[in-house]
């Protein structure tokens, strides 16, 4: 059975406006450019306490980059969906492909290659397919579609999900050692256990052994707990205990694992102040 | 299938339990072609498979999707049935409802669900969507003279705009003539009560249990 994991709400956090103020940055700016980007993840680092950087800010510059329609946002609330740029499932499947040499997703990997160069931990945080989706097309066609056409759905899926992996391929050239996959769109809380276990079954399990082919050796994917849970709960993953040199917080967990162990998922990329007492870390084992 | 009234009652009210958005048009149209209310096949048939299918939720049995597509049933149901209701059935006057997601805020699925329960209970939703800016509520709630707005949000750095949504409609001087229910993760009674919200609602089931409240219809 598919368990829910709970996010604490009270970490999600807004970009912090006084930190802004002392940087002399401002939004959009900070969400749209390199170099913005960079002093202002490192700055939220630093102000964190936390081991690694993260990027990007938001969730929809995957979206974006297939096309999608986005207000940037401003101190109310960050970059969000403006309109739905797709009317069926079958508009999703003729959105481009993504260049990642250009717009707002390039500036993402150069803000990554920035932080690397400057000795930095970077987490690329990445959106699974129901998350890109939620910024395209009104739910209400997708779970249409996973009713009524589970074959379309299943393309839709691996049109995201081809994406998605092309960005963590590249992200390597660009230095960030560290992936966060996400997609809290897609949990068994919203789709419920059934379309949970589909949704692992057509895509979740296939895409993650791609993930692994491509990070294996080399670098870590933290994934959110809400899919390692579908995971554990369809029986295609295991908890693995290794040992960590030292009792540490999951953050320098996390950077130990580097390369060690291709997925964690023990909890939420939020918690990574959390220590870890026993000096135990469970490694998210794909069967 | 029989063609009894109350045979055809079921199966619409099946229909829609078990999300038949094609059959449930089928089953209207016998239901129609045999001469019966239509307003006893909404509220009994199509109506009542929805309250199960809250009910369901409210169990955890079913799932925001699965509402979704319950709704997609019932609403093909409505479209067939509707045109055949009485004049005075079809012009009763339903308390309108001004519901949308605070600006800054894009989560509208909570929303949706309050909507669709909203609108079976009898209540005239105008949705205003997701994202809203903060004066929408009250202009919208001005124009359509709306009993309750209702407002959501999944996130804690969105919830003050609430606040400043019944501060305008007490600038505005209509605040005493709408009632305000809040409702979203993050959101509480406790919540609710500081900002001088009327209401809180704990998910979209509740939403329709205390909208009646608040309009005295409980």
């Amino acid at each position: 059975m598919i368990k829910d994991y709970n996010c604490s709400y009270d970490d999600m956090a807004m970009i912090d406006g006084d930190l802004l103020k002392s940087l002399g940055l401002e939004i959009p700016d900070v969400y749209m450019h390199a170099d913005s980007m960079a002093e202002l993840s490192l700055a939220v680092k630093e102000q964190s306490r936390e081991t690694f950087c993260k990027l990007p800010f938001c969730h929809t510059v995957e979206a974006e980059a297939m096309g999608g329609n986005i207000n940037y946002g401003d101190e109310k609330g960050g970059p969000r969906a403006k309109e739905y740029v797709c009317k069926s499932v079958e508009d999703v499947l003729k959105l481009p492909e993504i260049d990642f040499s250009r717009g707002r997703i390039h500036e993402v990997l150069l803000a990554c290659r920035t932080l690397y160069e400057q000795g930095e931990h970077v987490v690329l945080q990445v959106s699974g397919p129901f998350t890109i989706l939620n910024t395209l097309i009104d739910i209400r066609y997708v779970v249409r579609s996973m009713r009524k056409t589970p074959e379309i759905m299943k393309q839709v899926y691996w049109k995201m999900g081809d994406e998605i992996l092309k960005f963590i391929e590249i992200s390597e050239n660009y230095g960030a050692d560290m992936i966060s996959y996400a997609d809290s769109s897609g949990s068994v809380k919203i789709l419920g256990p059934k379309m949970a276990a589909q949704v692992v079954e057509d895509f979740t399990y296939d895409f993650l052994k791609k993930v692994q082919r491509i990070v294996e050796g080399k670098r870590l994917v933290l994934l959110c707990p809400k899919t390692t849970y579908t995971l554990l709960g369809t029986e295609k993953a295991v908890f693995r205990d290794r040992k960590l040199s030292v009792p540490e917080s999951y953050g320098e967990a996390c950077i130990e694992m580097i390369g060690k162990v291709p997925f964690s998922g023990q909890m939420c990329i939020k918690g990574a102040q959390n220590f870890l007492n026993s000096a135990i870390f469970k490694e998210i084992a794909i069967l | 299938m029989s063609n009894s009234k109350e045979e055809l009652i079921a199966e619409l009210s099946r229909c829609v339990l078990e999300m038949e958005d094609e059959e449930v048009k089928e089953v209207a149209q016998k239901y129609i072609d045999a001469g019966y209310p239509a307003f006893d096949g909404i509220m009994s048939g199509l109506v009542d498979g929805m309250n199960k299918a809250s009910e369901l939720y409210d169990e955890q049995e079913y799932f925001v999707t699965d509402i979704l597509l319950c709704s997609d049933a019932m609403y093909a149901g409505l479209d067939m049935l509707r045109p055949y209701l009485p004049e005075e059935e079809a012009n009763a006057e339903k308390p309108a409802v001004v519901i949308g997601v605070v600006e800054g805020d894009t989560h509208d699925i909570g929303k949706n669900l309050v909507k669709i329960m909203l609108e079976t209970a009898g209540f005239e939703i105008f949705d205003l969507g997701r994202d809203v800016p903060l004066d929408r509520f009250v202009d919208k709630a001005r124009e359509v003279d709306a009993k309750i707005i209702c407002m959501s949000t999944l996130m804690t750095t969105t919830m003050d705009g609430m606040k400043t949504v019944i501060e305008k409609l007490k600038s505005s001087g209509i605040r005493d003539h709408v009632k305000v229910m809040v409702g979203g993760s993050p959101v509480s009674q406790k919540f609710a009560d500081e900002i001088g919200a009327d209401k809180y609602s704990v998910n979209a089931v509740d939403a329709v249990r205390v909208a009646k409240e608040l309009i005295g219809a409980a």
